[in-house]
């Protein structure tokens, strides 16, 4: 079966992308460019959302345990996605203090392995022009620096990051 | 002493190590009860043996009595042990519900919708893909576009709703779900001057005589 992720490549949505290629060994999905974004999974059914197409990737493909391990991991992915979309664009505010201090401890944002929390949240960062600015004059906050540029040089992040946003910086 | 049913299940569900009672502490704010954990509460309470509290924290003052009384009278005389859940509802000064977990190592959820998603998860109910996805995009839908949007989203949202209840009596698949939970519940809260269109009125009847919503309305009234 091979489902077709639609972008806008105006505005790709980065957190669906890493998700796709991430789970690109057990679900096909082919990426097509087009004026919305949206995941077509049956007949009458599409997601249009990020947060949305990103949960369903992760449950058709539980091997790679992008939801988290159980419900509390899941419930902290919840939290993430939600911050990612809500308070991560625009005005950064308060919200790189919080980002911070949860990462002060953690190699990856929930749990010892990447998810999709790790996506989202590394996605709304990198189209963010406030924190691209703060990442390039040395004025992120540490911990969340580390984490960026960590993940920023894992395979999945490189090919992603690089194929759809040197247009937009 | 014997396990009591249901204590397998949450091992199942939530792991093994974390001590005998395991604490839900949730903060919201007086001013905008979150309905929606309401109901969960009262699953939750069909399900397993749940301890519930209410506190008043100090960042609040007035809580209206019915707030204060919003879970029913239980057994004085049980010891904390005999209960597999502790369900504790502080009223605070919060912009948004927050849930914390007796672990140390869990960062606080925040969201009414996120919160109802776990509390949900604890009762164990499997769903497909599509299934699980599609209630998810209704509560975020709810929760953002109806609950926090402008008068305009509100009639776009409801319309979007009044149309998928004209294809089926429950939101998602053919029971109620989740995403009728919090849905109705963030309708009943945010609708205010906007008119309800009539598949919405219909099913928001048959949310209010689920007995799990009994609840709800007597905080409503």
């Amino acid at each position: 079966m091979t489902l077709t992720l639609t972008v806008n490549s105006a505005s790709p949505p980065l957190g669906a992308l890493l998700t796709a290629e991430h789970v690109k060994s057990t679900v096909n999905v082919a990426i097509d460019q087009g004026k919305e974004t949206s995941l077509k999974v049956a007949d009458s059914v599409s997601f249009n959302d990020v947060n949305s197409i990103v949960r369903y990737l992760a449950r058709l493909s539980p091997s790679h345990v992008l939801y988290g391990t159980n419900l509390l991991e899941q419930a902290e992915i919840d939290h993430w996605l939600e911050f990612s979309s809500r308070h991560l664009s625009g005005q950064l505010g308060s919200a790189l203090q919080e980002l911070n201090s949860a990462l002060s401890l953690r190699t990856f944002l929930v749990g010892n392995s990447i998810s999709l929390a790790d996506f989202c949240v590394w996605s709304s960062l990198k189209v963010n022009s406030t924190w691209q600015k703060y990442f390039s004059e040395g004025q992120a906050p540490c911990h969340i620096k580390r984490w960026f540029s960590f993940l920023s040089n894992h395979e999945v992040f490189k090919s992603v990051g690089g194929k759809w946003t040197c247009a937009s910086v | 002493s014997k396990p009591l049913a249901g204590t397998a299940d949450l091992d199942t569900l939530l792991g093994k190590n974390y001590g005998a009672l395991r604490d839900i502490v949730i903060n919201a704010n007086p001013s905008h009860p979150p309905l929606s954990l309401l109901v969960l509460h009262c699953l939750l309470r069909k399900r397993f043996h749940v301890l519930s509290t209410v506190h008043v924290h100090s960042s609040v003052s007035n809580v209206p009595p019915h707030l204060l009384a919003c879970f029913e009278e239980q057994d004085k005389n049980q010891s904390r042990h005999d209960f597999q859940l502790g369900f504790t509802l502080i009223w605070k000064d919060v912009p948004t519900p927050q849930m914390k977990f007796s672990i140390q190592n869990m960062c606080p959820i925040e969201g009414e919708g996120n919160i109802a998603r776990f509390l949900f998860a604890l009762l164990g109910q499997q769903q497909d893909p599509i299934t699980a996805t599609l209630v998810d995009s209704w509560i975020d839908m709810a929760i953002f576009q109806l609950g926090q949007g402008s008068s305009k989203e509100k009639v776009a949202v409801l319309r979007t709703i009044n149309a998928a209840l004209g294809r089926s009596p429950w939101l998602v698949g053919a029971n109620r779900s989740l995403a009728d939970i919090v849905t109705c519940c963030v309708v009943l809260q945010a609708a205010g001057p906007v008119a309800i269109p009539a598949n919405v009125q219909k099913w928001m009847k048959s949310c209010e005589n689920l007995p799990e919503f009994n609840g709800v309305y007597k905080l409503l009234q």
